[in-house]
């Protein structure tokens, strides 16, 4: 284990120590901000980098084989339907959108059943997952969202909210990936109806309008009016990647670093190096250092404990396959495996009683987890195995 | 008394013995005062025989695949349940341990892992490879027909632009293994996609690719075709063995020097449009929010970047004696091409020193960086500046923020800093204001 200097680390904010470097001006030029490199490279790329020309069997320090690979044929056609079951990805003109038609009603009940245990009630948040729902959508003058402008350089800030209505630029990524990967731990599950209907009731909690029409209760999203959306932040992104100039439109823009994404100069005596307000630089240390670390820091080279041949049993493949997503740690509401406190309690109602409600469901948990396959002898399993684990080790 | 001929003998034993046995006087002062005969007790690792060296060791098949010596149990992947979903380990990050690497390539099971839906498992007999889109001859291949094509293998980093992520408002972790492990550097070895494409005839209406994965995220990205027909890869093999299934087994895409979110894992399927698809994981993540309130997208590249590996929080310098020479140790790397010098800092950025590079010099790959020091055990501000032969110098953290705010999440490559403190000991500090 090595030493930290718990000296310095005084929890709170992040402290300024020193202000031995006193900086008062930019980084001068400096010719030797551009060295050689080993092999002829050509700049251009369109992430703004180098391409290494490939020729007379050499590109940059490899050789490769230059003989022609023309009439390689291997593999075959795929069949019309091979493509079609896998060609299911949703373009924001509304390639690949399929038909059907879900209200927001519908999508709040699958929602409720199948989403807030993670997302939390409405998309609000709050469980660890993704938040999908809330910031405010206000604009700048300029038509850019207010709060994404938010910057938390003191701490108590707060920070810009990245939400489906305040950040996503197309509504297609959002129906896509729910038709794609959700369920988080059941995706490609949901039929066609069902993702327009979760949609509708994604974008209903986002306040979003189709046609000038708030998306009420009853309002039934489908492909027609799906293809109307217009999302709050589209215009929120650069370089703009759309039509034929997309591409060098990307060149173009990393093609100047400095200015666009930032860059050092290669300064080698007396730098200066202002910051905000033209303020000298100073040490900033850890302020809340983050210690939660799995397996814990160490480097001791020592021999490993005692291990019961590494098997592991049914329980515990069966716990992460499924109950671990929500009892790994409290955040979920659920009581975490391995807290004695929480599982004292939990066990208190007598371990009959455990199994028939994690058989039954219970507060936010719905039956088995919603893992239906599991036989109610499984789930006995899974609950003493979760009892075990969650014992004081004397 | 000859102070260099007690320091010569003093060498030969362990540096940590002689610290125990001198306590807490200092390593100069016990140098100076003791008799030899004090400190210099005969080495019990010496002076009788090893368990090792008296006994028959293990037979050379016990494992059919071999393991490390199980004395380096703790060089592991590290997880913090910050990087992940309230502590849910099917969609988070695992950590390289940066400081037990030895060289530009990290074993297969040390590589940084980022899943989104899980780890899959594919059978390698039931996997398919699908191209199709704005291509003249569509095709699906198994992976035995993939791997007909003939390989090149190639030496680069892979590294997630959420690498420091946690530190864009100041430094979070000390440990070098959370300030930079989110990438690793392997040889792949697979075919370039160009190859593919030659004999399917891409149109000229093809402008961008989406490449799929099939874990249950369906991971899905869109690329430019330049990079496509440039020096992107379909790879299957990693430092001389198929690719684990924490980096995609049994085939992913490789976009050298780009965000591995875009080299996709467990790649099902190819499809080339005019348009790209703006899939989630290119808008409401990997898209980088600056202060103006927009976000930079499409950022590809992994910008020009260093880390000192030698001393850092895991390794101090705590056992060194003062006048003692050292090496300083680090890598820096490029996604936009190959790096061309590294500049060393003790005083927090206002003189450098160009340090040496040595080993391998490779395009998009881990390059190792050296310089012997001779420790003086004052405190130091510690950093590394890379550039690049793309024109890039790696910039300070005012610098990068200017540009950015603290609000992008993605691509942090500003300079970083350690502290070394009279005792040795190394802390992840930030110069900036």
């Amino acid at each position: 284990m090595y030493n930290l200097d718990r000296k310095l680390m005084t929890t709170g904010i992040a402290l300024v120590l020193s202000s031995s470097l006193l900086y008062g001006g930019f980084f001068g030029g400096d010719d030797k901000s551009v060295v050689p490199g080993t092999y002829v490279s050509t700049m251009g790329a369109v992430d703004g980098g180098v391409i290494y020309p490939r020729k007379d069997g050499v590109t940059g320090p490899y050789r490769y084989n230059e003989q022609s690979t023309a009439g390689i044929n291997h593999g075959r056609v795929p069949t019309a339907n091979e493509i079609k079951a896998w060609d299911m990805d949703i373009m924001p003109d509304g390639t690949g959108l399929p038909e059907g038609e879900g209200s927001v009603d519908e999508g709040d009940e699958l929602y409720e059943a199948q989403c807030a245990s993670c997302h939390g009630e409405f998309g609000a948040g709050g469980r660890g997952y993704p938040t999908l729902t809330g910031g405010n959508q206000e604009k700048l003058p300029n038509g850019v969202i207010k709060t994404l402008t938010n910057q938390r350089t003191v701490p108590g800030l707060d920070a810009p909210k990245r939400t489906i209505g305040t950040y996503w630029p197309k509504a297609s990524t959002l129906i896509w990936y729910i038709r794609d990967a959700m369920p988080y731990a059941h995706p490609k599950s949901l039929t066609n109806n069902e993702i327009y209907a979760m949609t509708a009731y994604l974008l209903a909690n986002n306040n979003i309008t189709i046609d000038g029409e708030t998306m009420e209760g009853d309002y039934v999203l489908n492909r027609e009016k799906f293809l109307k959306i217009k999302m709050p932040n589209e215009d929120g992104f650069y370089p703009n990647i759309d039509g034929p100039d997309g591409a060098e439109n990307v060149r173009k823009f990393f093609s100047d670093r400095a200015k666009n994404i930032g860059a050092g100069t290669r300064c080698m005596k007396d730098c200066k190096d202002p910051g905000m307000d033209n303020k000298e630089a100073t040490v900033m240390i850890i302020g809340n250092e983050i210690t939660d670390v799995v397996p814990g820091y160490t480097t001791d080279r020592d021999l490993p404990p005692e291990m019961d041949d590494g098997v592991v049993s049914k329980a515990e493949k069966m716990y992460n396959e499924s109950c671990k997503l929500c009892h790994a740690t409290d955040q979920m509401g659920a009581p975490a495996v391995g807290d004695v406190a929480a599982w004292r309690k939990v066990t208190e109602k007598g371990f009959e009683k455990v199994v028939l409600n994690a058989i039954d469901g219970i507060g936010g948990m719905p039956p088995k987890g919603g893992f239906e396959n599991y036989t109610n002898s499984d789930v006995k399993t899974i609950v003493e195995f979760m009892i075990e684990s969650s014992k004081e080790i004397h | 008394m000859d102070n260099t001929l007690i320091t010569k003998e003093l060498n030969s034993i362990s540096r940590r013995d002689f610290f125990k046995k001198t306590a807490s006087v200092s390593a100069v002062a016990a140098a100076a005062i003791m008799a030899p005969s004090t400190v210099l007790a005969d080495d019990e690792n010496i002076m009788h025989h090893t368990k090792w060296g008296t006994t028959l060791g293990d037979e050379l098949n016990k494992f059919p695949y071999g393991v490390p010596s199980k004395y380096e149990h703790n060089v592991v992947r590290r997880t913090s349940s910050l990087m992940s979903s309230a502590g849910d380990m099917h969609a988070a990050v695992s950590m390289c341990p940066l400081h037990e690497i030895q060289g530009i390539i990290v074993p297969n099971g040390l590589h940084f892992t980022r899943t989104h839906n899980g780890v899959a498992h594919i059978d390698p007999n039931k996997y398919r490879l699908m191209i199709h889109g704005l291509v003249d001859k569509p095709i699906v291949l198994t992976l035995d027909e993939l791997k007909k094509y003939p390989s090149e293998s190639r030496i680069h980093f892979l590294e997630c632009p959420s690498n420091g992520a946690g530190e864009w408002k100041g430094p979070q972790f000390n440990s070098l293994q959370f300030v930079k492990g989110m990438m690793s550097a392997s040889e792949w070895t697979g075919v370039r996609l160009k190859t593919i494409l030659d004999e399917l005839g891409l149109k000229p209406t093809a402008k961008w690719m989406l490449a799929e994965g099939s874990d249950g995220s369906e991971m899905g990205r869109s690329v430019p075709i330049d990079k496509v027909l440039d020096d992107a890869m379909i790879v299957w093999g990693q430092n001389g063995e198929a690719l684990r299934p924490e980096q995609g087994y049994p085939v992913r895409l490789f976009l050298p020097g780009w965000e591995a979110n875009l080299c996709v894992k467990w790649l099902k399927r190819l499809e080339f449009s005019d348009k790209p698809w703006y899939a989630k994981e290119e808008t409401s993540k990997y898209t980088v929010l600056t202060a103006s309130g927009k976000a930079i997208q499409h950022f590809y590249a992994l910008e020009v970047n260093s880390i000192i590996t030698s001393p850092c929080p895991e390794k101090p310098w705590d056992d060194l004696i003062v006048g003692e020479l050292v090496e300083i140790e680090g890598i820096a790397w490029s996604g936009h091409g190959t790096i061309t010098n590294v500049d060393l800092s003790f005083d927090g950025g206002k003189n450098w020193i160009e340090a040496n590079l040595k080993g391998l010099v490779l395009p998009k790959a881990w390059t190792k960086f050296s310089y012997m020091y001779k420790y003086e055990g004052k405190p130091l501000l510690l950093s590394s500046r890379a550039v690049d032969d793309s024109k890039n110098v790696q910039p300070t953290v005012n610098q990068e923020k200017a540009i950015i705010g603290v609000e992008g999440v993605y691509h942090r490559n500003s300079i970083c800093t350690w502290s070394v403190n009279e005792k040795g000991e190394v802390n992840n500090v930030q110069l900036r204001s």
